[in-house]
């Protein structure tokens, strides 16, 4: 090949851009699909909706409609994205004034960004973190407890909550930095187990009684106060909704941004095989904290308004078996994979609230889905594709 | 403080650090031949506990009272019943998982640790809740001054004793023993030296999972009492105590077992409000420890090749 | 003319229990040459490698690189002294893209700072593109096959190309010294050949470069190699151009073993 001009623009035909269309459609069913889940009530219809579900998913995958999604969502993202933010709205909107409803979405959110947190920590930087829950409850503590004593403006409430968060969990990571993954599993599972006896021993962060957070307020505008907009009611839920969706908007947008960048490049180079990327100038401990430290800052700011939306905290609700739901949800999604955490959030927390008689076997149930999926395919069900730094640009 | 209370206080310690030491052991072995953690370890010592616990059921209900029988029904059908719970988890779980990252067996194992405890929660009568579990060893005393010795804590920091012993005895002047080290050296050599890797794989997950079985027992007589969590924290310990020690090494694990047991004592009576902050108290000093010696008191296994 | 060694090592001893590695092992690699490092299995070449780069300690002994002491340095501070390698086990994650193992290599020159990374897209936009061109040219000298690929997951590829694909990995950043560790390791003949002109071929873009061969293949030594060193369980048992070390009779004893 003749001595090519560098500057030239390299002589490739370019292929077509994928359509937007099979992105639009799949976000039309899922949304139509979700409003018809959430709205019924009857069990057996539940069970039929979900049933009806898989066979359709299925289905999809063996005739091959999944591939072209998956495209139109990889190369249309910022459209698919925007749209992806008005079928939240819209769901919430046909819910406007059910609470139920709208605290389970709020909760989809909410922990869609503390798994998006978890995905930093253990799907690019390879740091396992079974501690998840307790870095949530922290930040849902440090809401209760500033809430109650303190005039610090709610929403630096929630900043506090993840720095807070962040700051403990580099605390409990640096002196194991230098050791084999196992350690740092070990760290967490038993920061995990002792931090739930300290909370009940300790009376004064509530026992295991818990305590009360005061509602969020901003402004002057109380979230805990219905809303009436012209003839139109909505429940309160719908303030912390706005927030949680901008929330989760940032995180997500932080996130593919952090993995389609030479950070992202340098966490996965570090997990896959820490010797060779130190022999290219990779310093380890560096990025291992850098990912727990901003993992944990999610986490924390997500459970700092969780604690605010739901009004009580107590440790019972952020235990090790908690953990262990997050990292479910990671790997049933497709570790890596920020959709992925997306999706698979929706269907772990909505599914046991809906089907009342599973709820007592949630955790069995998703112990023993993960096996089957790390046994059968471990690479979830959005599995992480090949890093493409800028969403259609091709060669 | 009086001489009775140290001695306590020590007899405690010594109790423990068996239990730890016996769970501890087993994470070695699993880790010394297959590079793997295997975290349900402490939930099968549950499982055991209970298996122990529906066997005294099922024969006290069928009519037996003797102790003398009860008790060793139980020990057996613990240990039997665990054995083969270790060995179809290394057949399904384990094995399978060879080729996949070693992320995947440790979380599938801590999933498996995790459907276990939920199922005996679930599916055991009443499992949410405490059991009591049976004395079933003479309850007698033997004064020593200021100091009652228990005869059924005796006998079991014998039993326990035994058990080492005779782990080490196996794994050391037997041929089974052999194959079981040479395996946890070098998988390669081994397999062109003749032996079943796959079979001594199946052995060790039994071994380790009788252990943790006797482990449970103990544990059920020495509370009087056992619940579906018991495990987890156990499980926690041991494989602590197995880093400790130096994962794949049986020496090392039994050291570790019985230094946790004294670093939780120490707490205890060392600290204001002793009792509920020695589990941190001990954890603080052991990652700590880890942070200075992060190989362990005998070295880890090193199985990389640059 | 005599020019300081690029590379020198005194006295270099490394254990490992009571297996003697590296005994007392010196080497000059002078600026410019390529230096081929040759033993039979097991007698120290990886071990060197290892050592320099930091990767094992060192028991006894120093080593200075351009001037500089990098006795006992991290494989990190190696690496921006201007030393890179490749691996005797192709050591690649398989499954990232082509572009994105060769990147890991050129980790000195790209900005790690979070705000570059995060917030400023433009001119990580920019530095995407420059780094996109380098990589594409490069691997247009190994395997112009692939230059259309790169965004192909090197798990994809034949054993052949990963080799190729970790060389270019070991020189998209320019380094001072190459450190090939049994590069042609699974190639035929041809297939050598050809990989050995292709780094020919990059060595006289840059003639600063610096090149430490481990090769089993004779042929190949002898046609591209300066000088050599021998090895023989951590020992140097010869050194000297290709034709007088084939001659040496311990060089033939340590391959051949003693002759009746």
């Amino acid at each position: 090949m003749a001595e090519a001009d560098p500057q030239a623009a390299p002589r490739v035909a370019p292929k077509p851009r994928a359509s937007l269309w099979p992105g639009v459609a799949a976000l039309v069913v899922a949304t139509a699909y979700l409003i018809t889940l959430l709205a019924v009530e009857r069990q057996q219809l539940i069970m039929g909706l979900l049933a009806l579900a898989i066979v359709a998913f299925v289905a999809a995958s063996w005739l091959g409609l999944l591939a072209p999604v998956i495209r139109s969502f990889a190369q249309r993202e910022r459209a698919l994205g925007a749209l992806a933010i008005l079928a939240v709205l819209a769901v919430a909107g046909y819910f406007r004034e059910d609470h139920f409803v709208l605290l389970l979405l709020v909760t989809v959110l909410l922990y869609t960004v503390a798994c998006l947190g978890l995905n930093i920590q253990f799907g690019y930087a390879g740091v396992l973190n079974f501690a998840g829950a307790s870095f949530f409850g922290i930040g849902a503590y440090t809401s209760a407890v500033l809430n109650a004593h303190t005039v610090v403006p709610h929403l630096v409430v929630l900043l506090v909550g993840g720095l807070l968060a962040a700051l403990i969990g580099s605390l409990l990571l640096l002196p194991v930095l230098r050791t084999r993954g196992h350690y740092a599993a070990l760290v967490t599972i038993a920061f995990a187990l002792l931090l739930k006896t300290f909370l009940e021993v300790n009376d004064v962060l509530g026992g295991p009684q818990g305590l009360q957070v005061r509602g969020m307020q901003v402004l002057g505008w109380s979230f805990n106060d219905n809303i009436s907009i012209g003839g139109i009611e909505l429940s309160f839920y719908m303030s912390y909704l706005a927030l949680s969706m901008l929330l989760l908007v940032g995180a997500f947008i932080l996130v593919l941004r952090l993995e389609r960048s030479w950070i992202g490049l340098n966490l996965d180079a570090m997990r896959l095989d820490e010797t060779a990327a130190s022999c290219f100038g990779l310093n380890p401990a560096r990025w291992k904290i850098t990912a727990f430290t901003l993992g944990n800052f999610l986490i924390g700011i997500a459970g700092a308004l969780f604690g605010m939306v739901g009004g009580f905290v107590a440790p019972n609700n952020y235990t090790f078996a908690d953990s262990l739901i997050l990292v479910s949800i990671l790997l049933l999604g497709g570790i890596g994979s920020p959709w992925g955490v997306a999706v698979a959030t929706v269907i772990v927390v909505v599914v046991p609230e809906k089907l009342q008689t599973i709820q007592e076997y949630r955790f069995l149930l998703y112990a023993l889905l993960v096996i089957v999926v790390l046994l059968f395919r471990p690479e979830g069900l959005l599995p992480r594709p090949v890093r493409r730094y800028f969403p259609g640009w091709r060669q | 403080m009086d001489a009775g209370l140290i001695a306590q206080y020590v007899m405690n310690g010594l109790m423990l650090g068996m239990m730890y030491a016996l769970v501890a052991v087993g994470f070695t072995l699993f880790f010394g031949v297959l590079d793997v953690i295997k975290f349900s370890h402490g939930d099968v010592l549950t499982v055991g506990a209970f298996t122990a616990l529906a066997t005294f059921v099922g024969l006290s209900a069928a009519g037996i009272r003797s102790d003398l029988l009860l008790l060793p029904a139980m020990l057996v059908a613990a240990i039997a019943a665990m054995a083969a719970l270790g060995m179809l988890i290394a057949r399904c779980l384990v094995l399978p998982l060879r080729s996949a990252p070693a992320l995947n067996t440790l979380l599938v194992t801590l999933m498996l640790g995790t459907a276990l405890r939920e199922a005996v929660r679930l599916f055991y009568p009443q499992g949410a809740n405490p059991k009591p579990f049976p004395a079933l060893l003479p309850a007698a005393s033997i004064p020593l001054g200021q100091f009652n010795l228990r005869l059924d804590n005796s006998i079991m920091l014998a039993a326990g004793v035994g058990v080492i012993v005779g782990l080490q005895l196996l794994l050391n002047r037997t041929r089974l023993g052999l194959a079981i080290r040479a395996v946890a050296q070098d998988e390669e050599t081994a397999r062109t030296m003749g032996i079943n890797f796959n079979a001594i794989v199946l052995v060790t997950f039994a071994i380790g999972s009788a252990l943790a079985a006797f482990a449970g027992l103990m544990n059920g007589l020495y509370y009087n009492e056992i619940n579906f969590g018991m495990g987890l924290l156990l499980g926690v310990i041991g494989f602590t105590a197995a880093i400790i020690g130096g994962l794949g090494s049986v020496y090392g694990a039994i050291l570790g077992g019985f230094l946790f047991a004294a670093l939780q004592t120490i707490g205890a009576v060392a600290l204001p409000f002793g009792s509920a902050y020695k589990d941190v108290f001990a954890f603080a000093v052991v990652i700590v420890f880890m942070a200075w010696r992060p190989t362990g008191l005998i070295q880890e296994k090193i199985s990389e090749r640059v | 003319m005599t020019k300081t060694p690029l590379l020198q090592a005194r006295g270099l001893t490394k254990r490992f229990g009571g297996v003697v590695a590296l005994g007392d092992f010196n080497v000059d690699v002078h600026p410019g040459e390529i230096l081929g490092l040759i033993g039979p299995n097991g007698s120290g070449k990886t071990t060197f490698f290892n050592v320099v780069t930091g990767i094992y300690g060192i028991d006894a002994g120093k080593i200075a690189f351009d001037g500089a002491d990098i006795t006992g340095a991290s494989p990190q501070a190696v690496y921006h002294a201007g030393i890179a390698r490749t691996f005797q086990r192709s050591r690649l994650s398989l499954p990232l893209s082509i572009f994105d193992n060769i990147m890991i290599g050129n980790h000195k020159r790209l900005d790690q700072g979070l705000w570059f990374n995060l917030m400023r897209r433009k001119a990580f936009r920019r530095q995407f593109d420059e780094s996109y061109r380098a990589s594409r040219a490069l691997v247009e000298v190994f395997e112009p096959r692939l230059a259309d690929k790169l965004f192909e997951p090197v798990g994809n590829l034949p054993m052949i190309d990963r080799r190729r694909i970790e060389i270019c990995r070991a020189l998209i950043n320019e380094p001072k010294l190459l450190l090939l560790d049994e590069p042609s390791a699974g190639m035929t003949h041809d297939e050598t050949s050809e990989l050995m002109n292709d780094i020919l071929q990059v060595r006289d873009k840059h003639n600063r470069l610096t090149i430490v061969l481990v090769e089993h293949e004779m042929g190949v030594i002898e046609r591209i190699t300066d000088r050599c060193v021998v090895l023989n369980f951590g020992r140097k048992i010869a050194e000297g151009r290709y034709r007088e070390v084939a001659a040496d009779r311990q060089v033939q004893e340590a391959y051949l073993g003693a002759a009746a």
